[in-house]
């Protein structure tokens, strides 16, 4: 598979809708475009149902947009708010049951190696919080301690959003919602500090709020991924219907919380993985 | 939808901040000939994080 993915069969051109065509017109596989080129190319993602102001569609769509190969990339996505966007994403992407996803992610990678000894397949999970640390956390931590050469993004509004707001590990202690009217009773999961115990080369934190940042995370997680280990990216993308605020507050609220010290952009390297990308950025330095 | 965001060609100095904070792919598009942002108002929810972004006030929301 390569950038013919999206090539169309002779004389089927007029048929294809015209989202389809520009993405192979102006689509960005095959091309040096990235985060700052957004706006100028046409995205892998479409118009999707999430709420105005989600933050989570802007995560979707900086992730999208730092793959580094997407036409060589199969997502695997699990229930939640992000699975209604997944239709309309195009990149390949399985939709695993609730919680199963690193589990998924882990054979396909097995098998796409068996089957494409030559080529370089990266699979990458995309989650939300409630899938991630709470119904899938064992499948992700087996992940981890297999050493399964995949990339774990949680995409982490510190809520089960689509199911009308229950807590989860990931909501901070005190968090009151729809359906945790009394507030959570324990502390925000550390999932980071967790991912680095048990294996991970790469672990970073990140939110929409610093789309470069997250690229470059994003991308160095996927890269370390093919050579070196398991990693995960955690991004805080706070959800204004959950959490009450308005559309517009989400940037501010990542902010707030950054001030705060409740949230905070981070990242470990291990040994392995930094001589790994040192080598690599080095070498993408010269060009 | 029923709002949406506007861009004040007077204003706007083409940085693309805005392009960068909208959960909404494809909607702001950076255009070279006039090095100026343009929005699809047929798919702008009106969240208006764009305008909480945007340093020159050149975007409001607004009914259309
Ligand atoms: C096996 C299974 N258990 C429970 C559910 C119900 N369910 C659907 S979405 C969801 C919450 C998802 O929360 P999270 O992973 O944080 O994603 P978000 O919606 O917040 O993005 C739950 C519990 C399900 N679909 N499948
Ligand atoms: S409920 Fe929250 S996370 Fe889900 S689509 Fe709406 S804003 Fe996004
Ligand atoms: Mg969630």
């Amino acid at each position: 598979m390569s950038e013919s993915l999206f090539r169309i069969s002779p004389g089927f051109e007029e048929v294809m809708p015209v989202e389809y065509r520009e993405l192979v017109t102006n689509g960005p596989c095959g091309r040096e475009v990235g985060v700052s080129d957004l706006g100028t190319f046409k995205e892998l993602i479409e118009e999707h149902p999430l709420c105005a102001g989600c933050n989570m569609g802007l995560a979707l769509r900086l992730i999208l947009a730092s793959l580094p190969k997407p036409e060589d990339t199969v997502i695997v996505g699990s229930t939640g708010c992000s699975s209604l966007a997944f239709t309309q994403v195009a990149v390949h992407n399985i939709h695993s049951l609730f919680g199963n996803q690193n589990a998924v992610a882990s054979g396909l990678k097995r098998a796409l190696r068996l089957r494409f000894p030559d080529k370089v397949k990266d699979v990458v999970v995309i989650a939300g919080d409630g899938a991630t640390v709470d119904i899938g956390l064992d499948m992700v931590m087996q992940s981890w301690f297999r050493r399964e050469r995949i990339t774990t993004i949680m995409l982490d509004n510190e809520v089960y959003a689509n199911t009308g707001g229950q807590e989860s590990g990931m909501s901070p202690q005190g968090t009151v919602l729809n359906m945790a009217p009394l507030g959570k009773r324990f502390p925000k999961v550390a999932l980071p500090e967790i991912a680095r115990e048990a294996g991970c080369a790469y672990v970073a934190t990140i939110s929409p709020a610093q789309p470069k940042r997250l690229e470059r995370m994003v991308r160095r997680a996927i890269l370390t991924a093919r050579e070196v280990g398991p990693t995960y990216v955690q991004i805080f993308c706070p959800c204004p219907t959950n959490f009450k605020f308005r559309p517009n507050e989400g940037l501010q609220k990542i902010k707030q919380r950054q001030k705060e010290g409740t949230f905070q952009v981070r990242e470990y390297v291990s040994p392995e993985a930094q001589a790994f990308l040192a080598e690599l950025e080095g070498a993408d330095h010269e060009k | 939808m029923y709002v949406a965001a506007k861009v004040e060609v007077e204003k706007c100095t083409g940085c693309k901040l805005c392009i960068l904070s909208c959960p909404e792919p494809n909607v702001l598009r950076y255009l070279p000939e006039t090095k100026q942002v343009a929005v699809n108002q047929q798919r702008c929810k009106g969240c208006g994080l764009c305008v909480t972004v945007c340093s020159k006030d050149a975007l409001t929301v607004s009914s259309i």
